[in-house]
Parts: C-alpha cells; structure tokens; sequence
C-alpha cells in the first residue's frame, strides 16, 4: 500500500449571503444569528466545484493531463442523473480516459470521494488524484434550513508517494502533508433527506434527538477512532456541522480544538464540502497561538470529519509544513448581502410567471453534442498557417482570418481585456438586467464575446482586465447549460496590470468571483 | 457610366406604424396599390410576370417557413412566380436588387418588388427580445438587437471621444425629418435632452437612440430602361448596387468602429455606378439605431472615419446639409418593418429624385440617391443601391 501526499487544496465560496433575520423576518420569526452563503442565478454545485478543483490544480502544480481519476463528492449533483462528472472533468481540462466517481446522496459523499481517491493511489491504480467536494443545496421553504444551509467547495490533489534512496517524494520533492488515518461508523438514521422528484431538501432535524442520540455519539465514536489509529496527538478538527453548535460539541469531547467554527459561520453548513473545507481553513489558520516557529499553516495532525446519510468517515493529516493553497474562510470573499427575495429569485424559488423564453436549440440536441466539449473545455480552432485562431471550432471549418482549413483544437487563454462592452438592461424572463455582454481579447490573441458580471456593469471599461470563469448559463427545460463568463480583476490603468500577474496590489475583485484572483490559463 | 440596364416605373408604401387592425396580407395589398397608382401613365397588374417579397420574419406574425406564394394571392396575381427573399435587414434591398439582376436578365418584363413586415403581432417580450436565448447558446446568449450595435458606440466613443450628445443628434435630426413625411411612423420632434433623458436600454444606447417597432409594407415596380418611357416621363434608373458579407459573431470583428460589409458593398455600388459619394444628393442609410447611423456615413464615405459624430451635431446631414442622409425620417422616426425597410428607402429616393418630396425635398443637382442597410447576426450583411435620374 502506497503512501498518499496532500499536494495542493483550494476552496471556493458563492456569491451571495443571506441573513438569518431576513428569513426569519419573511417567516416572522425569530431567524437567528449570522448569515449563510448563497448560490447566484448562475453559481451551483459544479461551478464550485471547478473553482475549488482549478485552484487546488494550480498550487500542487499539477498539470491536468496529469490527473489520472477525478473523484467529486456532491450531496446532489447538477444533473439527478446525467452526465455530471464528465461535465466537471471537461471543465478542468482532465484527459478524456480519466478515472475516479461521482459520490452523491448525502453529505457523506465528499468524504466518499477523498476515501475513494486515497484507495486508488495506496493501489498503485493512480498517480494523481482530484477530489473536490462541493454542495449548494436547496432548503425547503420555510423550514429551518432555510438559516442553516449553505454552499461551498474544497478540493485536494492527491499523489502516491515514492520512496527513493534520497526519501519520499511526490513529483519530485518532498510533501508537504500526508494522509495518515481514517475511520468510518454507520448508523442508520433518517435526517436529511429528499425523495424523487421533491425540489428541495427536506429536514426532519430535532436538535435534541440527532444531538443525543446520533451525530454526539456517532461523530466521537468516529474520531476517537481515527485518533486512536493516527497514535499521536491531534492539533486541530476540523467538523461538518448542521447548526453550528454540534462540531464544537463533538471537538469538547474529543478533547482537541475546532478549527472549522468560523467555515460555519461564514458560509454556514457546506454539506459535503463542510469536512474538507474546514480543513483547507485549518491548513492555513494558526490558530490563537499562531504558532511562528513552524510557519503559517503548519502544523501537526490534523483531523477531519463528514458524515450524512447515516454514515461518518474522519481522516487525519499530517502536516509537515505550509500546504500549496491553503486558505482562511475569509479569504473567499464576504460575498453580498441579499434580501431574501433576491435569494429566492437566485435558488429558482421565486420566478415571474411570464414564461421563461426558451433557447433556440434544445440542449439534449445534436448541436450540444457537437458543441458541449468545446463549450465546458473552452476550445478555439489555431490555424496552422496564419496564427489566428477561430472560435468555436465546431462552426469554424474555416479561419476567420486567413481562409485556411488546417485548424488545431487549442484551449483558450482565460485572461485578456475588455475590447469592447455593452451592459444589456432589457431583456425578457429568464433573464436579469444589468447583463453586460464583454468582448475579450484574450493573452493568446483569440477574441471571445461572453457574458459579464453584474458587479461590474456599472463602471466597466474599455481596457479592464478580466479572467473566465466557469458559470451555469441557464437552466434550460430542467438542464443546466455551462459556459463561461468574464470577471474584472483589475480596472484600466492600474499599476501591474499589464504584468499577466494575478493577484497584485491593485486588483479589485468583481465581488462575485474570488476565483477570478486565482489567474490560471 | 452607370449601369442603368433597369427602372423603376412606381412606387409606394402605406402609413408606418403599429398596424395592429392590418393583416400582412392587407399590408401587401396597400403597398402594391399604391405602386401601381404611382406609375404615371398607368400599369395594367396583370402585366406583373414576376414578384420577389422581402419578409424577415415570418415568425413574428405566425408564419414560420412561409413560402412565396402569400403575397401573390393577396395581391390578386396567384399564380404568378414568387420568390422570398430573406437576408435579414437588408432583405428589402436586396430583393430590389435581385429584381433588377431578375429584369436585366431578359427573363422577366414587370418585376415586383414588394416588402411587408408583421412587427406587431407578437409582443416585444416573444418577438424581438426573445431573440436574447437564439442562436448558439453562449455566444449569442443574451444578445438582443441593440447588442448588435451597443459595443461600436462604446468603441466609437473610446476612440473617436463620440459624445451621447452626437448620438442624439442624428435622433433629433431624423425625428425631425419624420414630422415631415406623412408616412412616418412618428410625427413628432424630439430634443437632445429628451433623448439624454430616454431610459437606458443597452449602455450606451437609451430608448431614443433605438428604432421602434413597427408595421409597414412598401412596392416597387420594374422594368427594362427601354421600356421605362411606356409608362412614366420621369423613370429612375438604377445606377448600381452591391451586397458584402462579413463574419457573422461580434468576436469575430476586427473593429468595433465601422462594419466592413458597409464599406465593401458601398464599394461594388460606387463602382458599378461610376460615381462616388461626392456625386450624391442624398441618402437613405440603415439607422436601426443612432450610432449605426454614424458608422454608415463614415462606411459610406462621406466624412471621414471617426468623424461621424460631429457631422452628425453640426447639421452636416440635415435636409440643407452638405449631405442630406435620411429625409424620411429614417429608420428611427419612419420606422424599421425589416422586409419593407429598404423597398421605403428606394421609394423615398425615388420621390427626391424625382423632386416629389414635398416639405422635405432636398436640393438635386447632380441626380444620384442611395440607399443602405445593414444588419444580420453582427452586422455581417449589407446592401447598398444607387439610383439616378440621368441616362
């Protein structure tokens, strides 16, 4: 059984926030404290997912082509059936014979996916791994989910370690963390749950009950377990809470610190993401004695457990030093605030009763089997003879430029600059004005027209720099269709923009897209 | 020397506007009426041997895929030879100039070109603007009519320093011509404030910098310029024309300040012509909305590029201008029934040069008219026609 590395994590948040007052306000009750993260119109389960999955890639380093399985764990995918892994692996560019699952079902599923991984490498049947987990469900109305439910990502690159005469390493150095225990109980017990066909997750959590008789006792029975295999002490836990008070109750009896209250109490329960998220959070969190001798995010073993579905997995991490990407919940962006009806209008929940005006081609048709791997992989057609490269290829036989027919499929840049812009603010169901439609002339010379954000749309400008990043373009006749639109990461003019540098002094974030600060091409 | 092979004998069209108590049919009928009571001397129908009906949209009045043949037994001539044209903006236009080529052929004698748009019979949010979810699902999604031409403004006034004062300027201008054509679809005269003050429909464009909807229908009858004299004293002859394309996805633009099918068909026009736009009087140009007005005339050739919008505020293209462009009114106070657009433009030039006009009459002296649009999915198809008086 081979070792198994931790090579780079990344996370992701949505764009918007909802308060519990207002709920509680709408329902006239008392609501509650704090605020949980909502989807956009536009943000799901997947889009999430790829963002968390595109920045974990980028800090192991780790080429996509690379990756040999992608093992997703999301409580309810994009699709209730459907192709939703081979979705996300098209989004990030993995090969078209990459390995690995889709775990769904309950919130268990994204440990199911880390364990799934871990097993593929100890066997010897994967080098790299990509697990990404990822939630955005749907509360029912007016239950008490509505204040609890949140959405969020996380993602982990995985690799077999190899033991060579100068030591273990992972694609050539020496890793920073490794997985080095787990532990998984069953007990079957109905909490959260949907049925066929029902819209929303429904919620029979009696606080009392599920405190005393289920998570309390499942979850520490879980982590003594886990920690009794990792034979050391454990620094920090990192726990999936449904209501903010059990993952401090369980770390109490456990008897170590909980490092996720403030992933909770951020974005509020991430569901399957919960576990990892808290910690990608408690990689980079120091904790109150910040620790300097060993450096931010160091630190020790680190423990973590998921549950749902009447089952829960923990997993241990030791950390040997700062681990590539790791990030505090609050380096996701404090998203913006939304009144409840904003946050009904952006769940699907609330709708005009004008018929939404379908698109002109069905998305189950010809024209997306054509079009789906170079719509999700971003694809544009480089002719051989002059350099100019036309977009899509599917419609391009020919170059726009020269005439010439021998094209190659090439993945576009993801960065460049607002050529020109319009803001569209009158247009019928399902869309929402201000809609600015951007033409981006991207850093490999291709030119591109998608859809912006409405964060920028009242100050955008010719010469802003702006990244793609994958969004949920409708939901056409109950099919998500996938594509991607431009963010402004820095405005025209500002120092270091032309430097192709992410993430430099003058950058402003749209306010919806913390990926965008990510770059990657 | 002009190419002169063909002429037009009538012409006509019916009151612009929201025509919700017409059919298409009866808009057919109205417009071919009033063709035939143009022609001077008089023209027996039944001497029509061949119809092209421009319509752009069948959709928007119910009759998706529709045919030649609707026209024909509307007007009363069922069983004569139809054919539709559909090419989008330029559609009327180029059906025009597919009845010359049809005329000049020898093929046919009397050639009826008719165009006839249902704007109305489906409201804004299922016909224009649902467009916004056609065509390829990303890169067309959202994409209603002012996106075609939004981001030139936006570019123009990036480079160029065009102001929305400038834009509004060719609003009031055409609104103002519109007050004095009877066929208009608004008759009323608007200020540059009016339109600074116009909601925002697509940055940059506000309400009043866009075309309405609008009903209408318009006819012109053809014959060989031999026989032209057989029924009118005064033929106008068709000096010229040109169709360009051009690629069909604003990303695949390599300029965001002027549309190259413009330039390239405005081109074919002059030269089969054998003038330039120094030799024109006046013109009709696609103003769909205010800045395509501005890109046509610097496209067109006549001002300089980038110079439009200044042309456009200091009164260059008024009625007494140095080039009168749009005395009808324009897209923008005449109206934009797609398929009639540009069978009402030549009409209109078929008026000037005739000197026929009435209160908006401009100045011939030298005896040549054009007319221009543009349009389709990036702008990418243009018609340009050149008349003349002179043989």
């Amino acid at each position: 059984m081979k070792p198994v590395a931790v090579l780079g994590v990344g996370a992701a948040a949505p764009s918007l926030r909802l308060a519990a007052k207002d709920v509680g306000a709408a329902w006239g009750s008392g609501g509650g404290r704090g605020s949980v993260a909502v989807c956009d119109a536009d943000e799901d389960t997947l889009t999430l997912a790829w963002r968390a999955a595109t920045a974990a890639l980028d800090a192991a380093g780790i080429a996509a082509a690379d990756v040999s399985g992608l093992w997703w764990g999301t409580a309810r995918p994009p699709f209730a059936e459907g192709p939703s892994h081979a979705f996300l692996a098209t989004t990030l560019g993995l090969e078209r014979g990459v390995g690995g699952g889709l775990s769904s079902g309950s919130p268990h599923a994204g440990m199911e996916a880390l364990i799934g991984a871990w097993d593929a490498l100890a066997a010897g049947h994967a080098r790299f791994a990509l697990v990404v987990t990822s939630d955005a469900l749907v509360p029912g109305l007016g239950t008490a989910g509505e204040t609890t439910t949140g959405a969020g990502a996380a993602a982990v690159v995985l690799g077999a370690i190899a033991e060579s005469a100068d030591g273990p390493s992972t694609n050539g150095s020496s890793p920073a963390a490794r997985l080095v225990a787990r532990a998984t109980r069953a007990m079957p017990a109905v909490d959260r749950y949907r049925a066929d066909g029902d819209g929303a997750t429904g919620d029979v959590y009696d606080a009392r009950l599920f405190r005393e008789e289920v998570f309390v006792p499942l979850l520490t029975e879980t982590g003594r377990a886990v920690a009794d295999e990792a034979a050391s002490p454990l620094r920090a836990w990192a726990i999936a809470d449904p209501d903010g008070k059990l993952a401090s109750a369980v770390a109490k009896r456990l008897g170590t610190p909980l490092a996720s209250a403030a992933v909770y109490g951020a974005l509020g329960d991430t569901g399957a993401a919960a576990a990892l998220l808290g910690l990608v959070h408690a990689c980079a969190d120091n904790g109150p004695d910040n620790r300097p001798d060993t450096g931010p995010g160091s630190g020790g073993l680190i423990g973590a457990i998921g549950y749902g579905g009447g089952r829960a997995t923990a997993i241990v991490v030791d950390a040997v030093r700062a681990v590539p990407g790791a990030v505090t919940v609050d380096m996701l962006g404090a998203g913006r605030q939304v009144t409840y009806a904003e946050a009904l209008r952006a769940r699907g929940q609330l709708e005009p009763m004008a018929d939404p005006i379908e698109m002109g081609l069905p998305p189950g048709g010809a024209a997306f089997v054509r079009g789906n791997p170079e719509m999700l992989g971003l694809f544009g057609a480089l002719c051989q003879e002059c350099g100019t490269i036309s977009t899509p290829p599917s419609i391009h036989p020919t170059c726009i430029g020269c005439g010439g027919t021998q094209l190659e499929v090439v993945s576009l840049a993801r960065r460049g600059r607002v050529e020109t812009f319009v803001v569209n603010q009158t247009m019928p169901p399902p869309f929402q004005a201000p809609l600015p439609m951007v033409v981006i002339d991207l850093e490999d010379g291709a030119r591109l027209m998608v859809q912006g954000s409405p964060a920028d749309a009242a100050d955008l400008a010719v010469g802003d720099v702006v990244t793609l990043s994958l969004r949920r373009y409708a939901l056409e006749r109950g099919i998500p269709v996938y594509g991607y639109k431009a963010f402004r990461v820095a405005r025209v003019g500002a120092d270091g923009e032309a430097d192709g540098g992410a993430g430099s002094g003058a950058t402003v974030g749209s306010g919806q897209d913390p990926s965008a600060k990510e770059g990657g091409s | 020397m002009s190419w002169n092979k063909v002429a037009v004998v009538g012409a006509g069209l019916i009151k612009m506007g929201e025509l919700f108590e017409q059919s298409y049919e009866q808009m057919a009928a109205g417009a071919f009426s009033a063709a035939l009571a143009s022609v001077d001397k008089g023209l027996d129908k039944s001497a029509v041997d061949a119809i092209i009906v421009a319509t752009q949209r069948g959709s928007l009045w119910g009759q998706e895929g529709i045919g030649g043949n609707t026209v024909p037994s509307a007007i009363g001539l069922s069983g004569v030879a139809c054919t539709r044209v559909e090419n989008a903006c330029p559609s009327g236009s180029d059906a025009f100039r597919i009845g010359a080529m049809v005329v000049a052929s020898g093929v046919h004698d009397v050639v009826l070109v008719i165009g006839v748009e249902k704007m109305r019979d489906k409201s804004t949010q299922e016909g224009l603007l649902a467009r916004a979810a056609a065509g390829h699902p990303l890169y067309n999604r959202g994409e209603t009519a002012p996106v075609l031409f939004a981001p030139f403004a936006t570019r123009h006034m990036h480079e160029f320093g065009t102001t929305p004062e400038m834009l509004a300027s060719v609003a009031v201008k055409n609104h103002h011509n519109g007050c004095l054509d009877p066929y208009a679809h608004f008759q009323s005269e608007i200020t540059v404030e009016q339109v600074l003050a116009s909601p925002m429909v697509c940055n940059p464009l506000r309400l009043l910098d866009c075309c309405p909807q609008t009903d209408g229908a318009a006819a012109i009858l053809l014959t060989s310029a031999e026989r032209a004299h057989e029924f009118t004293d005064k033929p106008v002859y068709v000096a010229g024309f040109g169709l360009a394309t051009d690629h069909p996805y604003l990303h695949e633009k390599s300029s965001f300040v002027g549309l190259p099918a413009t330039t390239l068909a405005s081109g074919r026009a002059y030269e089969m012509a054998g003038v330039g736009p120094r030799d024109l009087d006046m013109a009709e140009v696609h103003d769909c909305f205010t800045i395509t007005e501005i890109l046509d005339i610097e496209d067109l050739g006549f001002v300089e590029k980038g110079k439009g919008g200044p042309a456009s505020l200091e009164g260059e293209t008024a009625l007494d201008g140095r080039i009168p462009v749009n005395p009808s009114g324009g897209l923008l106070a005449k109206g934009h029934p797609i398929g009639a657009t540009g069978i009402a433009q030549l009409t209109e030039c078929w008026w000037q040069l005739r000197e026929e006009a009435g209160e908006r009459q401009v100045a011939i002296r030298q005896g040549f008219a054009l007319q221009h649009n543009v349009g389709g999915r990036g702008s990418g198809v243009s018609v340009v026609n050149i008349l003349t008086r002179n043989r």
